[in-house]
């Protein structure tokens, strides 16, 4: 058994490997490509020498100018327990720290020379100092390579005007979009007499001062960042070759915030929702689908089948919206809340629920909570008894005809211990295959519902990242739904062996 | 020894010989009184396709005696499984309904027994083994569950005697190493291991009654052999009746007391298995008999049963009485009695019991139910 678990689980690994490739393709495939929702976001802004440096700076901070397989294994990198290189520093938060990058040359430097860079020496704080000085110089780095990569960018717009106005054969090299890459250029003797040609030498000009600065900002804030200003994270196997390290999920493109945070505040939400969900539905559907079978083609079996059916036939969108307007609404019932998750100034509720000073009795932390996702839970559940109660009725009917069953009255079991103890027992198997299907439902939320509800579970958080083509948010939560799948299959196999045990796996 | 060589057991003496054998006259006044009487029983079934009720079973008589092997034999479908799974109360009601008849256990009548009442005589007095030893445990517990689970039902012991008998159960069909062959589960058994388990577990609770369907319908002839001994030591020694379910001529003539052959839900003959197979006296069972082929018999095509009941000098062989069969050749059905059931088992000879059609002549007669309290002596 422990080396089929250890051989599952070792076959994970390439699976998984499987599914992130095939996510990040897609998204690679995608119309616009990955960042096109940063595209937009930027696109908002009314200049466009801004927009220019904002595209410019966050395709360079992502690293989504480099090939497609590039950004993929540098995601899997992070991803990855088993890191390679030099290992990492985390700061006090636990964020990963990286170190400056690297300042790429500016193009075209036979044609406008590039003024060399000295670099003022600087006396690196320790101890206290240390945070704080790392931190300014690399908000410097950060700031100055900001500008530079963004007059990267208008230098070669000013290429490109300046291919425009030297008309025919220069203006054929500029690509479809009519931008211009510089290396198609570094042949081309500037005139000076062209009327672009100004724009381009202060372009050019701008180009060099920025890259000084970013220069500069980068050596020192490297230098800094050398003298470990934060602990490094990690355990060494070969010292700065292998080490292993925490998983990083990475930084959400569309909120600046790590995608682990953004799953840890919207986890919670959604498995609470679907663990009281999941026991409703299942305490319901289960026993009633098992009394179904007993009374085929009696009233219960008919009438709970159509009531689930007909249930199971209403679209959640309906009813979230019938239960906020009957359940929710004061003008009618107004037995719930309409929205959210708490009430306004629950953060000052005890737990448990209490009476307050004046005598009035308050509802507490829990029951709030509770009363919040009653609606939630109600939409959740209603159109899952069908398939569940249909599933275990077929399946008892499978087994009720069985010759174990004959073999069990024979001996004179009472019928309530055949129903119970041979006919139930044997109808497990299907009942399991359902069960673990609920873990990455769980995992995923529903998006439906947390959109009419607005609660901020991991539907809500997904269904932005789509929107937003917000990359890593996408892949750290296919990659996680993927984890429990997997996990939840395997669940399903352990299971099916103490259920049946004709399975076995050793 | 040949069937013909105790063509007249149904002879006082001999009957009285063969309780002898069984021991002391305590014991042969005991064998003497039925264990099992099924008479006139009817049970049909919903049509499901809506057409009139099926009837499975029209009045079959049988009765069985302690000690006794009856045979039940006929084609699939002619009522004998209905027969035995009635008198277990196994019949699902709806679809099924008892028309009419009774079914006689220790003088009371099983077909008016409540549920309740049947739950102590379902495996603890009469016991039933089917014939897909395959499928006919229960996957998912093992054998020591299974066995347990109708000795704690039918007995009031403790778990340790319990396992006690369970091992013994074992024991007694011929399973080695009892105690650990209890922890394990169905699908480590071989076919005919996990019939002889199926039989422990019958027999565990020592039941009056054996209704074995087909039990060997599904297992080598080795392995057949080894049941059909195994359960005839274990009825001597266990004053048990059995009712053997087959349609293996062979197994009968091997091991049956009585044998009763049914069509179309009635009996249409009823006799000792000596007598049967010397002198068959109703047409099905001639051509019943007739249809086996013989090693040194070369015929270009078998006979078959119909080429016996389409020929109506077939049916005009007894005197006084015409052979029942639903699908008379013309010119023999006679006239029926009136208002009544066509069929009526006569006793055309003494111990001797034909299907035959009811005619006012028949009518006027007396008849006595077939029981015949013999037991074959070669054993």
């Amino acid at each position: 058994m422990l080396s089929y678990l250890l051989r599952r689980l070792a076959f994970m690994v390439p699976t998984l490997l499987g599914i992130t490739l095939m996510v990040f393709m897609l998204l690679a495939l995608a119309p616009g490509g990955i960042g096109a929702g940063l595209a937009v976001q930027g696109g908002q802004m009314s200049d466009t020498s801004r927009v220019a440096q904002m595209q410019a700076y966050l395709e360079d901070r992502y690293g989504l100018n480099d090939p497609v397989i590039v950004q993929y294994v540098r995601w899997l990198g992070r991803l990855s327990p088993v890191k390679f290189g030099t290992r990492d520093l985390r700061d006090g938060n636990g964020e990963r720290v990286p170190a400056p990058r690297a300042i790429d040359d500016p193009p075209l430097a036979t044609a406008f020379p590039v003024p060399a860079v000295t670099v003022p020496s600087l006396a690196i704080a320790t101890g206290e100092g240390a945070i704080p000085q790392f931190k300014k110089l690399q908000r410097d780095a950060e700031g100055t390579r900001r500008e530079y990569v963004g007059k990267v960018r208008l230098f070669k717009d000013a290429i490109a005007d300046y291919a425009r106005a030297a008309g025919s054969p220069l203006k054929e090299r500029l690509n479809g979009k009519g931008g211009a890459d510089p290396r198609d250029f570094s042949d081309v003797a500037f005139d000076h007499s062209n009327a672009a040609w100004p724009k381009l030498e202060k372009a050019a000009a701008d180009m060099h001062t920025a890259h000084t600065a970013a220069v500069v900002a980068q050596v020192q804030a490297t230098e800094a960042f050398h003298a470990h200003p934060y602990p490094t994270s990690g355990i060494p196997i070969i010292p700065d070759v292998v080490s292993l390290d925490t998983p990083d999920l990475g930084v959400a493109f569309s909120k600046n915030r790590p995608v682990w945070d953004l799953i840890a505040a919207a986890l919670p939400v959604t498995l609470l929702i679907n663990l009281i969900a999941f026991p409703i539905s299942y305490l319901i559907a289960v026993p009633t689908g098992v009394l179904a079978s007993v009374r085929r083609g009696g009233l219960f079996d008919t009438f709970s089948g159509f009531l689930y059916l007909s249930l199971y036939s209403i679209p959640t969108v309906l009813a979230g919206v019938f239960a906020i307007g009957f359940l929710a609404n004061k003008q009618y019932l107004g037995w719930f809340p309409v929205s959210g998750l708490h009430e306004s100034g629950s953060e000052a509720y005890t737990f448990m629920p209490f009476t307050d000073a004046s005598g009035v009795w308050q509802r507490g932390y829990l029951l709030d909570t509770l009363w919040h996702v009653g609606l939630p839970v109600l939409c959740l559940v209603y159109g899952s008894f069908a398939v569940l109660s249909k599933q275990t009725r077929a399946s008892m009917l499978d087994n009720f005809s069985a010759d174990y069953v004959r073999t069990a009255k024979a001996k004179g079991v009472p019928r309530k211990d055949v129903v119970l103890r041979h006919v139930f027992r044997n109808s497990l198997l299907p009942l399991i295959t359902m069960f673990v299907g609920i873990f990455p439902a769980m995992l995923a939320g529903s998006v439906v519902i947390e959109r009419i509800f607005s609660v901020p579970g991991m539907g809500s958080l997904v269904i932005e990242a789509i929107d937003l083509r917000d990359r890593e948010l996408i892949l750290a939560d296919t990659f996680l739904i993927a984890c429990v799948n997997m996990l939840a299959l395997l669940l399903a196999d352990i299971l099916y062996a103490a259920a049946d045990p004709r399975v076995s796996y050793d | 020894m040949s069937p013909s060589a105790v063509k007249t057991s149904h002879d006082q003496s001999t009957q009285d010989a063969v309780r002898a054998m069984s021991g002391g006259v305590g014991s042969a006044e005991r064998l003497a009184i039925p264990v099992l009487e099924v008479a006139d029983l009817a049970v049909s079934f919903d049509n499901s396709s809506g057409g009139p009720r099926i009837q499975a079973v029209n009045g079959v008589h049988m009765t069985l005696f302690p000690q006794q092997t009856l045979a039940v034999v006929g084609e699939s479908g002619c009522g004998k499984s209905v027969t035995a799974m009635s008198t277990m109360q196994l019949i699902a009601r709806p679809p099924g309904r008892f028309d009419r008849g009774s079914i006689l256990f220790e003088g009371r009548d099983i077909v008016s027994l409540s549920e309740e009442e049947m739950l102590s005589i379902r495996g603890g007095k009469i016991a039933m083994i089917f014939q897909e030893p395959m499928t006919s445990l229960n996957p998912v517990y093992n054998i020591g569950d299974q066995l347990m689970e109708a000795i704690f039902l039918h007995q009031k012991v403790g778990p340790d005697e319990a396992k006690r008998i369970a091992v013994q159960a074992m024991k007694d069909v011929g399973i080695k190493k009892p105690e650990e062959r209890l922890a394990m589960y169905p699908h480590q058994f071989s076919g005919g291991m996990r019939q002889r388990v199926m039989i422990a577990m019958a027999l565990a609770c020592r039941p009056k009654v054996l209704l074995a369907d087909e039990p060997t319908t599904a297992l080598d002839v080795t392995i057949q052999a080894q049941i059909l001994e195994l359960l005839r030591e274990l009825q001597r020694t266990r004053d048990m009746g059995i009712m053997l379910i087959t349609h293996n001529l062979g197994v009968v003539a091997e091991n049956a007391d009585v044998v009763c052959v049914m069509y179309a839900g009635r009996v249409v003959e009823y006799a000792n298995v000596f007598e049967l197979f010397d002198e068959p006296l109703h047409p099905y069972t001639r051509g019943l008999f007739r249809s086996i082929p013989m090693l040194r018999d070369t015929r270009e095509r078998l006979v078959t049963i119909k080429d016996v009941t389409h020929d109506p000098a077939e049916f005009r062989k007894i005197p006084g009485v015409i052979p029942w069969w639903p699908d008379m050749p013309p010119g023999v059905r006679p006239e029926g009695a009136p208002d009544r059931d066509e069929h009526v088992l006569v006793e055309v000879r003494p111990n001797r019991w034909v299907g035959c059609w009811r005619t006012p002549e028949l009518e006027a007669r007396s008849h006595r139910r077939p029981s015949l309290d013999y037991r074959r002596g070669d054993r």
